[in-house]
């Protein structure tokens, strides 16, 4: 059971959202392939622009088959609602945007995904919006960084790719006294090893092509609601509690409480950015939810396993999980994460980054791609790729060295997988000796 | 909007319009441990088609001030105060469930304050299981979900939410968990004359009863219509909650009734 659904997360991924319709008897969730609906009287069309009403106006806004993928969601997360968009980017983005205006603050953790560095580094600047940055888990540094104008405080439950592991109770104390929500992008986590709301977060972002699609098919994005947060007593968002001229006064908090914000987004933000996702995307990521569960076992698994196995290599100079005690966040992994801290591991070569080079180019199963959290085993050179804008101080304060290869390990055997490793480290052993 | 009932401030939701005593009013009256927002699929289609629309917060409740009340009659009481505090001289008055047992009390009490009396998902008595009330003095969390997990019906649990992306369950419990549930539980347990009251009322009246209603059972409200001498109607398919689950057929029946007496 999650905090919003009395199913078991298991049965969430693959009934919560949809009973069968009652004209066909689709067992599966339909692919409602449509821009726009039709009304069925003048009268009931303006219901629904004025939410008099719940129901679909344009597929920009709300979607049936989105719908679905929407609630799930927000079932497995524990959340009150949730909205999908066109990649996890846009989700953060509109996240961002609602919240924030021109001359407002955000406070970000160090460790995070490339492209979301650089949406607060240069992107959201351009707009008025200010970050700090700061080691997520040092409590006076987050204390300190707080401004009268902070706006919200951002983490990856798992950071990319340093696979540090965000204390999220300590954070969502501190955000708590302070009143400010703390968002957190869970994408490396799904709520499958770690329900950030459970443990205090108040907004829970995914890039839903990951994991949770599992196949590399689509991409997609979800902003999950927590309802947990009082926008009213923070005093800082008059963007939910004032009235909003452009929907006839209406005040979200007060309409809709512990839904206001998603209700905000999808009211403002899917209506002037429209960053939705598409039917036919969210269908083929449905499919992914319903097997959430089982793959996410058998992906922990197998980078349990590939992690114990690259110790043991020679030629392999570190290695890189939460769940190893050599991780500075550990103990934080092994209190949030009891059945694994994901799938996402990095270790290093002999011979550097040429090294590291060489072993991508030499493996064979393995796809040497910017993505994760496909069902295939992936390699990735960060430092050249995902993280090749930053400067080399952000890089190193990002957990990010120039040998460093990411993986994100697929649900392959275990031994297949061992096998096409084998292949890069002795292509990493022969630059080494010719070093 | 806010106001003053007996020196607390008190918010009502009035439909995304602002309030106008000179039209006909709509007085909605939540549930336990619940707010105005379990209204929020109603309120605005009265408020943009001619009505004032007023939904209190209950003293005590989400957004208002005040001590929560401790029985149905003050409860009925206090609803005819804050009536006189907004300028109405007589609303049409719907409640849902514990709210409807306000009506009836307001309606006792109080009868020039009310046109008509609207019931949705409720009885003429609601029995509460003391395990509930105590597990609702330890934690309205936990009792809020001993409450959701029954107060919804099948399709809530299942189907798809009537607002898109929306899980109500999540939405009932978060409110829920931050209001004084275990007082209201209370009131409700110890209220036992719904029948009584109703049969001696002269206001046309109305029941929209849920198929699948575990809380107030289809039989127990079919009794209650009986007494007030209204008629009653069953949506099929789903659960107590009833304006939050099927929000579209509620509100049909509720326009039914106060649109025929304007």
């Amino acid at each position: 059971m999650s905090r919003s659904s009395y199913l078991k997360p298991d049965t969430i991924a693959l009934h919560s959202g949809y009973l069968p319709e009652s004209d066909h008897g689709s067992r599966a969730v339909p692919i409602y392939q449509t821009t726009s609906y039709v009304f069925e009287s003048v009268s009931a069309g303006s219901s629904l622009f004025n939410v008099e009403q719940g129901g679909h106006i344009y597929s920009r806004i709300t979607n049936p088959t989105v719908a679905v993928l929407e609630q799930r969601l927000a079932a497995l997360e524990g959340g009150t609602g949730a909205i999908c968009t066109a990649s996890g980017m846009s989700a953060i983005f509109i996240t961002f945007i609602t919240l924030c205006s021109s001359g407002d603050h955000i406070i970000s953790a160090t460790q995070i995904y490339g492209s979301t560095a650089t949406l607060l580094r240069h992107t959201m600047k351009r707009l008025g919006i200010d970050c700090s940055f700061v080691p997520i888990n040092d409590e006076a540094a987050l204390r300190d960084a707080i401004r009268p104008n902070t706006k919200l405080v951002f983490c990856e439950s798992i950071g990319n790719p340093g696979l540090e592991v965000a204390d999220i109770p300590q954070i969502s104390q501190i955000t708590g006294e302070a009143g400010i929500p703390l968002l957190v992008d869970a994408t490396f986590a799904t709520p499958s090893l770690c329900c950030a709301i459970d443990h205090g977060a108040n907004i829970v972002i995914h890039s839903i092509t990951k994991w949770i699609g599992g196949h590399g098919l689509a991409m997609g994005g979800v902003v999950v609601d927590g309802g947990n947060f009082d926008w009213q007593a923070s005093g800082r968002f008059a963007e939910l509690t004032e009235p909003y001229a452009p929907f006839h006064g209406i005040r979200f908090w007060e309409e809709f409480g512990p839904s206001a914000l998603v209700m905000k987004i999808r009211a403002e933000s899917m209506r002037d950015i429209g960053a939705a996702l598409s039917p036919h995307s969210a269908f083929l990521i449905l499919q992914g939810v319903e097997t959430l569960g089982m793959r996410m076992k058998k992906h922990v698994e197998n980078a349990k396993q590939l992690v114990e196995w690259l110790q043991s290599q020679k030629e392999v100079t570190w290695v890189n999980y939460p769940d190893l005690e050599s991780n500075p966040s550990h103990a934080i992994a092994q209190k949030l994460f009891p059945e694994g801290a994901g799938s996402i591991l990095c270790f290093g070569v002999v011979g550097g980054r040429a090294g590291g080079v060489a072993f991508i180019d030499s493996v064979e199963l393995a796809s040497n791609l910017a993505n994760v959290g496909d069902s295939r085993t992936l390699v990735l050179h960060p430092g050249t790729t995902t993280h090749s804008r930053l400067s080399p101080e952000d890089m190193l304060a990002a957990g990010i060295s120039e040998d460093m290869i990411r993986v994100s390990a697929g649900i392959e055997d275990i031994v297949d997988i061992k096998a096409d490793f084998e292949l890069g480290l002795r292509a990493a052993k022969r630059v080494a000796v010719s070093q | 909007m806010e106001l003053q009932v007996r020196d607390n401030n008190t918010y009502a939701a009035t439909g995304g319009k602002e309030f106008d005593k000179r039209l006909s009013t709509v007085l909605f009256i939540h549930g336990s441990g619940l707010d105005h927002r379990s209204w929020a699929l109603q309120t605005r289609w009265f408020a943009y088609h001619g009505y004032s629309v007023l939904a209190p917060d209950l003293p005590g409740h989400s957004l208002s001030d005040g001590t929560p009340l401790k029985s149905i009659e003050e409860m009925g009481l206090w609803l005819a105060d804050f009536l006189t505090a907004a300028g109405v001289q007589a609303a049409h008055v719907v409640g849902h469930s514990q709210g409807f047992l306000c009506a009836l009390e307001l309606a006792r009490q109080v009868p020039e304050k009310v046109r008509t009396l609207t019931g949705v998902g409720t009885a003429g008595a609601i029995p509460v299981n003391s395990a509930l009330i105590e597990a609702a003095l330890e934690s309205a969390g936990k009792a809020a979900e001993m409450l959701l997990q029954w107060g919804f019906g099948r399709k809530s649990h299942y189907g798809m939410s009537a607002i898109p992306g929306m899980q109500p369950i999540a939405i009932g419990r978060q409110i829920m968990s931050n209001n004084p549930l275990a007082v209201d539980l209370q009131a409700c347990a110890a209220y036992h004359t719904g029948e009584e009251v109703a049969s001696k009322l002269e206001i046309p009246s109305n029941l929209v009863l849920a198929g699948e209603d575990r809380l107030t059972p289809v039989k127990a409200g079919k009794r209650l219509a009986e007494k007030l001498k209204g008629g009653y109607t069953v949506i099929e398919g789903y659960g107590h909650m009833l304006p939050i689950e099927a929000p579209k057929q509620c509100l049909h029946q509720l326009r039914e009734l106060v649109s025929s007496f304007d």
